[in-house]
């Protein structure tokens, strides 16, 4: 070692060791990159036998894989490849091209769901119309009365909930019991009648003769070609668009009694369907057509639509047998049953679906709201500053209690204070909403404050006020941020389970529920109440058919919070 | 408040437009008060049933006893308070060592690009649902580790353990490389120039200079391995254990159950809102959140200083 006599060695900060070590410096890399890999391996394993379980691959003929192999991969391998190579956008364009569809069809499934088990299309008319005689009745108030913005306010606020809900009956009956001596402190009981029903109860029953995939196309299409058709005007120089999209709309869905029953669907799913997917792609497809770049991009989708399809007419002729897959539609489109080969995740997945709806209606404005406070007028100064900045202390404290300590406070919140029934789609709801509600403020948070404070200045410099500003300015610029992390949240939701227990949401139910105020059985509450079955066929086949919708479900939420991020950050 | 006025003024000062303003403000005011109601509802929801449960049983019982057998009226928490630190210990033994490496590769080592990668892939190791987390330990990680010649039970602390501290690894990583990317360029120049390696910078000067985020996140992990439920509901059984000092070993392979299964216990057995069984759910819900709260507390300390120091 003799290196060690060499006096610069031994006056260096590391003396303490012995020369350069070339070999130590090596493994020390290559230990690490080994830890990065070691979870993201373990779990890739685990799942990749998981996905084994699940869908059984080897139960296939070896001829099917071939068809396959021929019909979809190889060419929509030889378009990914060509697609890496080119520089252009070809492949953000297929990737649009072919997620929007996808994204849209599972987004029209779960509406057409929520016609099938929540509302008919009547009830939707019927909120549609009062939704609009609600917003007639605030413009009629801003022509006649322009000055008088307190009363506008108090218009806005009342008029959406007289047309929406009337005046309904109402029947109170709390007690609040001490906890020591078991006496009531305090009773509160009292009933009135019904004073003004809702606009939907005059609606429905002049619609109720009309067939309702046509109530769908004036009350659901009509309104969402509108919105795109504004998109399109908006982005088009010449402000045409409008017109073209909603006639096309129209078009599209009034074939509805043509066309569905070619394709095997009731019209009124065709609708939701078309206007989910169809409607969104279109106004897509417009945009790339128009800016004529990226068009070999479009290939893509339509090269692994042909595929699938020749795939499945030549398999079919050849009379190869695909994998033997526990996932399979009938597993998606039937309740649990004690048999294996019957079991599916329908009502479940359907109590997930309402969940996410109760998160995303009663707990998201919330989060958005505190998080506006917190960053735009919270002050930052003084004994209030000091008092806002605990309050972000304990949002992030928040983040990080244990999800069963939320399900014990939604027990005795909403099951035990309120006297809401156990285990109903409102409280699960409610009750992990209040799970994700900091990691909700956080990200919006976050959102807000990326905003540049010189279009903060520019705006006040024009003499907007400070709700102007956050109204006009701030949010449309955090809007991607927003809506990356509340997508991010919901996949956080949609995964709880600890919560759902506390609650007492079912393991299994055979009905999908009905509304929000019905029992319901969530996915990971299914998967847990498999997961102690004893029949190998639950341990190993439904079970893994189970995890996988799950985390497929979770892929498409974050796979599309993840694009969003992305489209809006190369932007900037 | 003054400038506001004066902003108003400028575009005609009406008086209802400052009102509306004003309310607008104490609305938003309202959503962000929404977080302090909630801690607040937690604390007092917990405590409220909590002191019934310890009108019934006496909180000493509660917190020296060794048997935790609810049908007989035993509640003694040191059996769920043993099986709780015994995952936390074995994740952190699992989540520690390979969180902090994979920090350091991933902000000292990893080309940019693979830094693009590897972290994110890494996050959503987080991400991944918690049932599914404890349905691999019971289904798949078990039977491995039974053919690897470890003599387990179904349901055995051993696995369930090593998937918290599988689920908590983003958590450290994350953290940690936050720390060690925090670490100014010139300190690790300082370290070159005097002489030293790559892997001497790395490990005598940027992680001592994380020291105090790369704490923050172990905290913070360690929290997260307290309060998982799932997991250990699913593969660790539900039968509460005192740690055996004598044989540590044969602890990790049987069962065992910690605070948060044996409140899913409480809730999912049939038994009347008034059973002392149902009021100890609250007594440990409790226990559970101090103890998480006062981690994530220290962690938010520990983060705080490193920022104070670089950034």
């Amino acid at each position: 070692m003799a290196q060690d006599y060499r006096p610069d060695r031994d006056s260096s900060a590391f003396s303490g060791q012995t020369g350069v070590n070339r070999l130590r410096g090596r493994v020390f890399e290559w230990v690490t990159l080994a830890a990065t890999a070691f979870g993201l391996v373990m779990v890739t394993v685990l799942l990749a036998y998981v996905f084994t379980d699940a869908v059984r691959p080897f139960t296939a003929d070896a001829g099917w894989y071939l068809v396959y192999a021929a019909t979809v991969f190889a060419p929509a391998g030889a378009l990914l490849a060509y697609y890496y190579r080119t520089p252009e956008p070809a492949g953000d364009v297929a990737l649009s091209a072919t997620g929007l569809p996808v994204v849209g069809l599972v987004a029209g499934a779960a509406i057409a769901v929520l016609f099938i088990e929540v509302a008919t299309p009547a009830d939707w008319f019927g909120l549609v119309v009062a939704v609009l005689l609600a917003g007639a009745v605030v413009v009629a108030h801003q022509r006649l009365r322009p000055t008088a913005a307190l009363e506008r306010l108090l218009v806005v606020a009342l008029a959406p909930v007289l047309t929406v809900v009337g005046i309904p009956a109402l029947a109170v009956d709390v007690a609040l019991t001490s906890p020591y001596t078991a006496t009531e402190i305090l009773t509160i009981a009292f009933a009135t009648p019904e004073l003004l029903s809702s606009v939907g109860a005059f609606v429905r029953p002049v619609v109720s003769p009309v067939p309702g995939w046509l109530l769908l196309v004036t009350s659901l299409t009509l309104p969402a070609a509108v919105l795109f058709g504004r998109v399109v005007v908006r982005r088009r120089d010449d402000g045409r668009g409008l017109p073209e999209t909603v006639a096309g709309a129209v078009v599209l869905t009034t074939a509805a009694p043509v066309a569905a029953p070619l394709v095997g669907l009731a019209a009124l799913h065709w609708v939701v369907l078309a206007t989910a997917a169809v409607l969104p792609t279109a106004v897509y497809l417009e945009r790339v057509l128009r800016r004529r770049s990226g068009l070999l991009g479009l290939l893509f989708p339509v090269a692994l639509a042909v595929g699938v399809a020749a795939g499945a007419v030549l398999t079919d002729a050849f009379g190869f047998a695909g994998p033997a897959s526990w996932l399979d539609w009938s597993f998606l489109t039937s309740p649990t049953s004690i048999t294996p080969e019957k079991a599916g995740i329908y009502p479940p997945l359907v109590g997930s679906v309402l969940m996410l709806l109760v998160i995303v209606a009663l707990v998201f404005p919330a989060g958005v709201g505190a998080a506006i406070y917190l960053e735009e007028y919270a002050p930052d100064s003084g004994p209030a500053g000091r008092l806002v900045s605990l309050v972000e202390i304990n949002v992030g404290n928040l983040a990080g209690v244990p999800s069963v300590v939320y399900g014990l406070l939604g027990l005795a919140l909403f099951v035990k204070g309120i006297g809401l029934e156990t285990g109903i789609v409102l409280v699960g709801g409610l009750t992990v909403g209040l799970l994700v509600l900091p990691i909700v403020i956080i990200s919006s948070m976050e959102a807000i404050r990326a905003v540049p404070d010189s279009l903060r200045q520019a705006s006040d410099g024009m003499g907007a006020t400070r709700w102007q500003t956050i109204r006009c300015v701030v949010l449309p610029q955090a809007l991607p941020g927003i809506l990356t992390g509340t997508i991010l949240a919901l996949g956080r939701a949609i995964g709880e389970t600890a919560p759902l227990l506390m609650i007492g949401a079912a393991a299994s139910v055979r009905l999908a529920p009905n509304g929000f105020f019905d029992k319901f059985s969530a996915m990971p509450r299914q998967i847990f109440a498999w997961s102690s079955e004893f029949d190998p066929d639950f341990r190993f086949g439904v079970l893994a058919a189970g995890v996988v919708t799950l985390l497929a479900v979770l892929l498409l939420l974050n796979g599309t919070a993840i694009v969003i991020r992305n489209k809006y950050q190369q932007r900037d | 408040m003054s400038n506001d006025s004066a902003r108003l003024q400028l575009t005609g000062g009406a008086r209802q437009r400052v009102r509306r303003e004003r309310l607008y403000r104490y609305l938003l005011l309202a959503c962000a008060s929404a977080t302090v109601v909630v801690t607040g509802s937690i604390i007092f929801t917990l405590a409220f049933d909590a002191v019934q449960f310890f009108g019934m049983v006496d909180p000493v019982d509660f917190f020296i006893g060794t048997e935790w057998i609810t049908d007989r009226g035993q509640f003694g928490v040191l059996p769920l308070v043993s099986g709780t630190l015994l995952v936390t210990v074995v994740a952190g033994l699992v989540a520690i060592p390979v969180g902090v490496l994979a920090a350091i590769y991933l902000s000292e080592y990893a080309s940019p690009r693979a830094r693009a990668v590897l972290k994110p892939a890494l996050e959503l190791l987080a991400g991944i649902p918690t049932v599914v987390y404890g349905y691999l330990a019971l289904i798949y990680l078990t039977p491995f580790l039974r053919s690897l010649g470890i003599d387990l039970g179904t349901f055995n602390v051993l696995s369930a353990a090593i998937m918290v501290g599988v689920m908590v690894i983003p958590m450290v990583s994350s953290l940690s490389e936050d720390a060690m990317s925090a670490v100014p360029d010139a300190l690790r120049e300082g370290g070159f120039a005097l002489g030293a390696t790559k892997f001497q910078v790395s490990v005598g000067v940027v992680v001592p200079a994380a020291i105090s985020g790369v704490f923050a996140s172990f905290v913070l992990a360690l929290s997260r391995a307290v309060g998982e439920t799932m997991i250990v509901v699913m593969a660790m059984g539900l039968r509460p254990r005192l740690f055996d000092l004598g044989s540590p070993l044969t602890s990790l392979q049987e069962s065992g159950q910690t605070m948060t299964s044996a409140m899913v216990q409480a809730v999912t057995s049939d038994v009347g809102a008034a059973s002392p069984t149902y009021k100890s759910m609250f007594a440990l819900g409790l226990t559970l959140f101090a103890i998480t709260f006062l981690l994530n507390y220290l962690s938010n300390w520990f983060a705080g200083r490193y920022r104070e120091e670089y950034n």
